[in-house]
């Protein structure tokens, strides 16, 4: 931990004095530049994030698009109270949530482990080639990679199955597609294959900002690869893979349903259905804005929650934070 | 790292040659799995599409054609859809990596007094989302509806783009700005002198995923410019092609209306089109690569 | 921290503040405009005659190759009417939903199952005073089935003309959902085939002595595709086709009281599912059925070495093709109306009508209903439609010594080998959004409105089709189906037609059940058969815990509401 830039003692610049009010419009004429550069944005934000967020007004109305907004209906949180008395409501969540987890996890060892390994690729040319070429599944849609993964995993000549039969380690097919209950696993694998590489990027960005008199340093103290990666680019790049955990963790309910849709079928949909794909089926799809704008609303304040959770744990332990 | 390289394999040790043996096979191994899928789509591309139907291609076109191809390239609306790609992906790309290392600048700056403020404003974006309609409204009132701009200014800023670079920022030694400052230059001198010549990987990493998600974004394109084919983007116009057998979710009951909805573009022209608008935007890839493959050294500067 | 909160907050609190006041001023500005008069504005437009025109035009189904009327077809058109159109396609289930929320809406709009919506929302306009000046055409072709435009029983005017169904359209020829291949009848001598166990013999004595195919693949026994809504074609609808009951969508009318019932509550599809299973005991049925894609079950059927599909004929067009392209015909397939058993017969001909429906309105935003009222009644006149249908004489078509009208041979080909070359270029079918006829019907000439007619589908029959047609002495796969004239017409249309509010109760209830069907039909056809019974029955009762019975006591008031406003009684 000892080399890591990112637990150097900052130099703080005088902040605190003894006339506060004074010294406030004094830093503030001090960091006019800093102003200049960010109210701008303030007000972008506030225009383009905030303002739509009178759409959650929706929620407590029946809504009806051609009415304005004096002629809406309202009705409190019955939407709400509909929501949370539907079991099928219970049974996406935890989907989501176990799909999100066992993202979160593969997602940040997978992707990591990687770009440590390619980081300690010699040859200039074959690490940039397999960069390249790790990165090329980002581009395929999950039409065609549900396809394949399916072919893939086929009774009937799929390769995986040829395999493993063929090295006796089972005697019939496995019906990969059909086991409701794996499909959270094959999902999570699958989603890694596709986008490991593209993840890794990320890391090796991060990586490329880590002084190599660090690796010199480590050198000269006969440290060996594995110990290099271990006490030197694994905490220079800490406070990235802390600002992206931080960030991935409010987003555990939003996870789009497209590749669980288009990979999952009839027989998985115990397992495979998750929140997204019911408040678009049981929301705007079927013109219950209302409803939609409410599991909106669900979502973003458990995403709230789990921020603030995420980022005051991790500036406990960890000193990292976004906020 | 460049130094790191010059050691000649005869001086490592034992352990040291068989992590490379092993990381060697390891990269070979993932090269195989990741390049397939691709491979898979371009060899589909090239594939005669009433062939394709059958089946069992891999990497290799069973029947070469480019046929494909040629329908694909018979779209007139291709070259203006193809333009306003680049453009939108050009110009957005370079406001938005400016504006969000700018951002990201003043939260890296612990003293500023509008930091703790400023970063939890940004912060709750990533997670507000208010839905379709308030998000259209908007852009109605601002009058941005059938114009280019609406590709560029609502994304321009991204939560989560200021926050990668801001950690990367964290992590530069401030003595550069420390003796800047007692030169006398003021905070967007140190900004763009300093700052931002020491970013170059994260910078090239956001470029990276602004570029490419300015090039895939169609929805914008649906949504706010549908009616203006001088507007149209090449994702959009993929988008179209492919649109019209994805309509599975909307599928009504009875089977005469169901027959419409399997006429379908066939297989093998959906890859092609794919290939055709995904290609442009993986050549950004190697130019930016340079920038997060090799280290920066920053020692240099310091000196 | 808590700063920034408070913060957020007043800053929330002011912006809300500031859109409801600029929202407020803008809906009543909408409010205003949705209720002009269109009889009003009738006067002195219309009258323009050829003077070029463009309107927009919403379609909730993406064109595929839409030329912006640059088309043959479409260039014609313009010529005729002056009118240009300038077309928009939905992506997605959205677009309505936010035309509505922007109050801003496109001339003609075909809106598909979202024509209530608007209607609501007073988007379109009441076609009925503008059909009578300017529509004699629409007038004709609507005939006797115009009562069956009027929007519902409360408002009788005329927001929709439809144009999805055909009027008097007849079937030329079915497929319906049971298909075997014409080596596996040959094989075993063309056996009878008239009920599910017919169906399962043939294949499985094929397969007895046949196990692999000549080049050495393996055969499968029957497939089907169940993957996402293709459930209700392979799985789920021939449940009703087999048990004597006409096309409904998800429900089963009771044609004398209106009764509705989910389905897969009838007794007799019950027996249809155990069946299902039972092939699934024995190993008839392909064990990838339930988990393949659309891509692995085309080209299992392309390979040639499935005996036995079920699904329609539509379903696996692209694998049949790609046999008959290699000249593999003894591997396409003959089609017959198989049932669960000698008692029921197959309803597929049953006539609904003239079942209006989904089709064209035009908005309240047109700046001249009357010409696009005339636009609409050109494409629905005798010569709107042959343009539409088979394109412009001398061009695409002749009239041979008899005064019969054919397609000449170079357009056939590119047709049938390019399709997608052929619409763009031509724009032949795309211009279908107005009233027109379907198959079967004669225009002023005595030729056919469209290009499908009986001696055409016997001329495109392959060797081995005729020869397997002969084995069963018909002509035509529809003549081993039960005539529509055996059945009564439907008073209530098609079921699945049925406008309904899509955010009602029903609505919900329905996609409640069907959510459980789709999970638990698989899973009953693939446990063991000891079980069936004990799994149909928890099936059964969780419909029923769901709320089925309150779904279809919903859908039952819409059936009776329907079958009165067609002039029908409901007791």
């Amino acid at each position: 931990m000892k080399h890591s830039r990112g637990n150097q003692p900052l130099p703080v610049l005088p902040a605190a004095s003894p006339a506060r009010r004074n010294s406030f419009w004094k830093t503030a004429l001090q960091q006019r530049w800093l102003y200049l550069m960010s109210i701008p944005f303030i007000i972008y934000v506030f225009i383009f994030n905030y303002l739509p967020l009178w759409g959650w007004t929706y929620a407590f109305q029946n809504y009806k698009p051609h009415l304005s907004f004096s002629e809406q209906q309202w009705v409190g949180f019955e939407h709400f109270v509909r929501l949370f008395s539907d079991d099928k409501f219970y049974q996406v969540l935890r989907n989501t949530l176990a799909m999100s987890f066992l993202g979160l996890i593969a997602g940040f060892t997978i992707p990591i482990i990687f770009a440590l390994l390619l980081n300690e690729v010699r040859s200039s040319f074959f690490k940039r080639f397999v960069q390249t070429v790790s990165y090329l599944p980002h581009f395929v849609s999950w039409v065609v990679v549900a396809s394949l993964v399916t072919t893939i995993l086929s009774v009937d000549g799929g390769v995986v199955n040829d395999l493993l039969m063929a090295i006796g380690i089972i005697d019939e097919p496995i019906n990969f597609m059909g086991k409701g209950s794996w499909f959270w696993y094959i999902l999570t694998a699958v989603d890694q294959w596709k986008e490991m590489g593209w993840s890794a990027i990320i890391y090796l960005a991060a990586m490329a900002g880590i002084d190599p008199e660090l690796y010199e340093a480590a050198k000269v103290d006969g440290a060996g690869r594995l110990r290099t990666m271990w006490n030197i680019t694994l905490p220079s790049i800490r406070s990235t893979i802390i600002v992206l955990l931080i960030m991935s963790i409010g987003h555990l309910t939003t996870i789009g349903f497209e590749k669980q849709f288009l990979l999952g079928n009839n027989l998985t949909k115990e397992y495979s259905d998750v929140l997204d794909l019911y408040a678009l089926n049981y929301g705007i799809q079927m013109g219950r804005y209302s409803f939609g704008t409410a599991i909106g609303v669900f979502n973003s304040v458990v995403s709230i929650i789990l921020l603030l959770v995420a980022n005051g744990v991790m500036k406990r332990t960890t000193k990292e934070s976004i906020m | 790292m460049s130094r790191v390289n010059r050691r000649a394999f005869s001086r490592m040790s034992p352990g040291e040659i068989a992590f490379e043996v092993f990381n060697a096979i390891f990269m070979l191994c993932v090269v195989v799995m990741t390049v397939y899928p691709f491979l898979n789509v371009l060899a589909l591309s090239l594939n005669d599409s009433l062939d394709t139907v059958k089946g069992g291609i891999h990497i290799w076109p069973r029947q070469f054609t480019l046929e494909n191809y040629k329908t694909i390239f018979g779209y007139e609306t291709l070259i203006i859809g193809a333009r306003n790609s680049v453009l939108r992906t050009i110009i957005g790309t370079i406001l938005s990596v400016f504006c969000c290392s700018m951002i990201a600048y003043t939260l890296s700056r612990k003293d500023f007094q509008l930091r703790k403020f400023f970063s939890v404003f940004l912060a709750l974006t990533m997670y507000l989302s208010a839905g379709l309609i308030p998000g259209y409204m908007l852009i109605r009132h601002l009058g941005m509806i059938n114009t280019f701009w609406v590709y560029i200014i609502p994304g321009i800023v991204s939560a989560w783009n200021v926050f990668i670079i801001r950690s990367f920022m964290d992590n530069l030694p401030y003595a550069l700005q420390e003796s800047a400052k007692l030169d006398g230059a003021n905070d967007f001198t140190i900004y763009a002198r300093i700052i931002l010549p020491l970013c170059k990987p994260v910078l090239a990493t956001v470029a990276l995923f602004v570029a490419v998600g300015q090039w895939n974004s169609w929805f914008d394109n649906y949504l706010y410019n549908s009616s203006k084919i001088q507007l149209t983007t090449l994702q959009y116009e993929l988008q179209k092609i492919l649109q019209s057998t994805t309509v599975s979710q909307t599928a009504p009951r009875g089977t005469s209306v169901l027959e419409n909805m399997a006429r379908v573009s066939p297989q093998s022209v959906k890859m092609a089109i794919t290939i055709v608008v995904t290609v442009p935007i993986l050549v950004v890839y190697p130019f930016l690569q340079k920038y997060f493959v090799k280290g920066m050294t920053l020692g240099a500067v310091k000196a | 921290m808590k700063k920034a909160v408070r913060l957020i907050t007043i800053l929330c609190i002011i912006s809300s503040l500031l859109v409801l006041a600029a929202c407020g001023s803008n809906n009543g500005k909408n409010g205003n405009s949705a209720s002009n008069n269109p009889s009003q504005n009738s006067e002195n437009q219309g009258q323009d005659g050829l003077k070029p025109i463009t309107f927009t035009w919403f379609s909730a189904d993406p064109v595929s190759n839409w030329n912006n009327m640059q088309d043959m077809v479409g260039k014609e058109i313009t010529k005729k009417t002056g009118v240009t159109l300038e077309a928009q396609f939905a992506m997605d289930a959205n677009a309505i939903p936010l035309m509505i929320a922007s109050g801003e809406y496109p001339d003609l709009i075909s809106p598909k199952g979202d024509a209530a919506k608007l209607v609501n929302a007073g988007a379109l306009i009441d076609l009925r005073p503008y059909l009578e000046e300017y529509g004699p055409n629409l007038l004709k072709v609507y005939g006797q089935y115009m009562d069956r435009l009027s929007w519902s029983k409360d408002d009788d005017a005329i927001y929709i003309l439809p144009s999805l169904n055909a009027v008097d359209h007849q079937y030329m020829d079915i497929a319906g959902a049971f298909h075997i291949q014409h080596e596996a009848l040959k094989a075993t001598n063309y056996p009878e085939i008239k009920t599910v166990k017919d169906y399962e013999n043939a294949i499985k004595s094929f397969l007895e002595k046949n196990p692999t195919t000549a080049d050495g693949q393996k055969r499968v026994g029957i497939t089907f595709l169940a993957d996402g809504w293709r459930i209700m074609i392979g799985v789920t609808n021939p449940a009703f086709l087999t048990t004597g009951a006409p096309d409904d969508g998800e429900v089963y009318i009771d044609p004398e009281t209106y009764e509705v019932t989910y389905h897969y509550r009838r007794p007799e599809e019950k027996e249809y599912f155990r069946w299902l299973n039972h092939i699934n005991d024995i190993g008839l049925l392909d064990p990838e059925a339930f988990t393949q894609k659309e891509d692995q079950y085309k080209a299992k059927i392309a390979t040639g070495r499935v005996v036995g599909v079920i699904d329609q004929d539509w379903g696996f067009q692209d694998a049949v093709n790609s046999l008959k392209s290699e000249s593999k015909f003894e591997q396409t397939y003959a089609h017959f109306p198989v049932t669960l058993n000698e008692n029921y017969k197959d309803h597929q001909l049953q006539s609904s009508g003239f079942m209006g429906g989904w089709g064209i309105g035009i908005s309240v935003d047109n700046p001249d209903p009357a010409r696009a009222i005339q636009f609409l009644d050109f494409l629905a006149s005798e010569e709107g439609q042959i343009l539409n249908n088979w394109g412009i004489e001398g061009e695409h078509y002749y009239y041979d010594d008899q005064g019969v009208r054919r397609i000449y041979p170079e357009v056939q080909e590119l047709k049938n080998n390019d399709p997608a070359t052929f619409t763009k270029e031509t724009g032949i079918g795309f211009y279908g959004i107005s009233a027109r006829y379907g198959d079967g019907v004669k225009d002023s000439t005595g030729n056919y409105y469209t290009t499908k007619w009986p001696e055409q589908v016997i001329e495109n029959y392959s060797s081995v089709e005729k020869e397997t047609l002969s084995k069963y002495g018909v002509n035509r796969w529809i003549e081993l189906w039960p005539q529509a004239d055996e059945f009564p017409v439907k008073a209530w249309g098609a079921a699945w037609d049925l406008p309904v509010p899509s955010d009602s109760d029903y609505a919900i209830l329905a996609q409640r059940m069907q959510e459980i069907t789709w999970q638990r039909i698989p899973q009953i056809i693939l446990a063991d058969p000891s079980e069936f019974d004990a799994l149909w029955d928890a099936y059964m009762q969780e419909l029923i815990n769901n709320g089925v019975e309150k779904m279809e006591d919903e859908f039952e008031v819409y059936v009776k509401d329907r079958v009165e406003l067609w002039g029908g009684k409901v007791n």
